[in-house]
């Protein structure tokens, strides 16, 4: 296993997650696709630590903190939001267009 | 020195306060009778302190001044405002203040069958007017003057236009505001060039002689326009569409003599313009003459009294040309009685038989014999018979041509005199002599309320020529009348004049040599060329700026609006509101950002 094959692991972790923030409207796979962003950043931390020496384990544990309270801010919104328009879809979130 | 200034500074605000009074509240005006009482009070106290001022004034050659600077920008005044006392706006005021209280003392009856918001409106007009005018003669700078000057004109415009369903008269109104207002732009020029080189609207300045003369041919734009000089004249004949005591004080007696009252006032100024003076004397010898034969030939009562105002007032502006300020302040005194005495008793008249027309009066000598006396006295002081004040003031007049040596003016103005003489006779006779008319036989006398303003101007238009000593020590000048060349020729002149228009009139009728000098009346050839400048220029140009005013500098603003909102309809879809659309530019964004740095 070399530090390669984990970076193009991360990118392609990375791609997936913009592929599905781009396409999804569904509200909570929006969030999962921001997690799996999240996570190809936090496996490219943890690669070069254990390849390149850099002191990146703090922070990562750091970021999933961050992390889980981000999903629980959002996890919030979507229930906000499905309790008032009977579904999760974000594009339903519009009331404050001019 | 400080009642005095009081008292100045009365004249001005009790007229004012009857005029906010009635305007401020409306029963007072709808009723009439109040805001009418309320105005001949006011002017009453006005005419009370002119005449103590005369007493307690500052004496010959002193002045004195209250006055509060205007418009304070930066730590300077742009003018002062306030009331100036001297020898000249002291006995004018006095003048200005007793015409306009016998005048509005007669109004009140002649009035009196107007709807009651209609005598309201009139009399508020009247005490606003006694309040510009005063202002404009306590004026201690030309810029209040200017501003009493166009307030004036202003409440001319007002009162000609008071009979407001004639159209006649509303056109008479308009035709006099705008040929005044035309000329007014000499005034306001005028104005901006004293300012600009000297810093102030004084007129006791030293200026080099072409400004000098700049300065004082624009002012005298103005006074054409308000004296009535030819061939400016043409509004002042229609003017007569007012009320006829309207016609008495504005337009015989104090407004129309404002252009040679501001003459007398900044006379430092013109005294160091010798070619605008020649020009004065030219024009005021013309429209003497011109306007006296024009006076001939009118049928209607009022008109021969309009167009000898003009002549008079040519007599005047002749005067102020031959430079003598005292001349021609001491003719505008004396005939501000006599012209209004005679169109108060022409209204007594006019009120007796219900018509302006000569063919209908005559014979109105036995049944309304007050108003024929009063009238006869202010003819005779017109005509210039010794001892009436006009013999007095118009023998000064001719005096001061003598004395510059000036014999053309001299002899046309002589003649003038004579003409003066000759249709003042004609309209003595065809008025009160001879067989009356249906309508004159059936006159009455007017009630005391007119009869009394009528004998209360008679005193002054007969004996008034007794105060030129007086009035000239204030000017700090000398009067006294000497058998010479002069007086012999106006009193020839005055008497012969009356004595062949009895002659001629006296067998009833109008003489045929009337048609004759009926083709003289070049008044509609002046009046249709100013008629046409005001159709081909006057109004293509208003609407030249219009077109400028609403499709250039209205079309710039709207076009600067409307380009905005356009801007941003074009703009406003980037902005959907929808998170997907903001994610894709983030990482469009960030992918070219990448790219970017990839390409270093």
């Amino acid at each position: 296993m070399t530090l390669r094959a984990f970076l193009l692991v991360a990118a392609f972790l990375f791609s997936v997650g913009i592929y599905g923030l781009l396409t999804r409207r569904h509200a909570v796979a929006l969030l999962l696709s921001i997690e799996v962003m999240a996570n190809a950043a936090n496996l490219v931390f943890v690669a070069f630590a254990r390849f390149g020496g850099a002191p990146g384990q703090p922070l990562v544990l750091f970021a999933l903190a961050v992390t889980v309270a981000e999903v629980a801010v959002g996890l919030a919104l979507v229930t906000l939001l499905y309790r008032r328009h009977g579904d999760a879809l974000l594009d339903l979130a519009s009331e404050a267009k001019g | 020195m400080t009642t005095a200034l009081g008292l100045a500074l009365l004249c001005l605000a009790a007229p004012l306060a009857a005029a906010a009074l009635s305007v401020v509240i409306p029963p007072l005006r709808q009723r009439g009778t109040p805001a009418a009482a309320l105005t001949v009070l006011s002017s009453l106290m006005a005419t009370v302190a002119s005449l103590a001022l005369l007493r307690i004034g500052p004496g010959p050659g002193a002045a004195a001044r209250l006055t509060v600077p205007w418009m304070v920008v930066q730590g300077r005044a742009l003018g002062e405002v306030g009331v100036r006392l001297d020898g000249v706006s002291m006995p004018m005021l006095a003048v200005v203040c007793l015409v306009a209280l016998a005048v509005q003392v007669y109004s009140l009856e002649y009035l009196r069958s107007e709807r009651p918001a209609s005598y309201g409106r009139y009399f508020t007009y009247h005490a606003l007017f006694l309040f510009s005018m005063n202002a404009l003669v306590l004026a201690p700078e030309l810029l209040q003057a200017f501003a009493g000057w166009e307030l004036v004109g202003l409440l001319s415009y007002l009162l000609i236009g008071f009979h407001v369903e004639r159209p006649a008269a509303g056109r008479a109104a308009v035709k006099a505001f705008w040929m005044t207002k035309l000329a007014d732009m000499g005034f306001l020029i005028a104005l901006l060039l004293l300012f600009v080189r000297t810093g102030s609207f004084g007129w006791d300045v030293a200026l080099p002689q072409r400004t000098a003369e700049a300065i004082a041919a624009l002012l005298f734009l103005a006074v054409m326009g308000k004296s009535a000089q030819f061939p400016l004249h043409v509004w002042l004949p229609d003017a007569m569409e007012g009320p006829t005591p309207v016609s008495a004080l504005l337009h015989a007696a104090t407004m129309v003599a404002a252009g040679v009252y501001l003459v007398v006032r900044v006379d430092p100024l013109f005294a160091q313009a010798p070619l605008t003076r020649e020009g004065m004397l030219w024009v005021g010898t013309v429209t003497a003459a011109f306007t006296a034969l024009l006076a001939l030939v009118q049928t209607d009562l009022k008109r021969v009294l309009a167009y000898s105002t003009c002549s008079q007032l040519g007599f005047m502006v002749a005067a102020l040309g031959a430079g003598s300020a005292f001349a021609a302040f001491f003719h505008l005194g004396t005939h501000a009685f006599f012209k209004a005495l005679l169109f108060l008793a022409a209204g007594s008249v006019i009120h007796a038989v219900h018509s302006n027309e000569l063919s209908a009066m005559g014979g109105l000598g036995r049944r309304m014999p007050v108003t024929t006396v009063t009238f006869a006295v202010g003819a005779l002081s017109l005509a210039g018979v010794p001892p009436f004040a006009g013999f007095a003031s118009k023998d000064t007049v001719l005096g001061a041509l003598e004395g510059r040596a000036a014999w053309i003016p001299w002899t046309l103005l002589i003649s003038t005199a004579f003409l003066t003489a000759f249709y003042m006779g004609r309209v003595l006779v065809r008025t009160f002599l001879g067989r009356p008319s249906e309508a004159a036989a059936h006159a009455h006398e007017s009630g005391l309320v007119i009869l009394g303003p009528l004998v209360a101007l008679a005193i002054p238009a007969a004996a008034g020529g007794i105060l030129g000593g007086w009035l000239a020590r204030g000017l700090g000048t000398e009067f006294h009348l000497h058998l010479g060349l002069t007086p012999v020729a106006a009193s020839l002149a005055g008497l012969g004049g009356l004595g062949v228009a009895f002659v001629v009139y006296g067998r009833g009728g109008e003489a045929p040599l009337a048609a004759k000098l009926a083709a003289l009346d070049r008044y509609g050839a002046i009046d249709r060329t100013w008629t046409w400048l005001y159709r081909r220029a006057l109004l293509p140009l208003s609407d030249g700026l219009r077109w400028v005013d609403r499709y250039l500098v209205d079309g710039l603003m709207n076009g600067l609006g409307w380009g905005t909102l356009k801007a941003g309809a074009v703009i406003r879809p980037l902005q959907t509101g929808r998170t997907r659309d903001y994610a894709l530019a983030v990482v469009v964004g960030a992918i070219l950002l990448l790219l970017l740095g990839g390409w270093r």
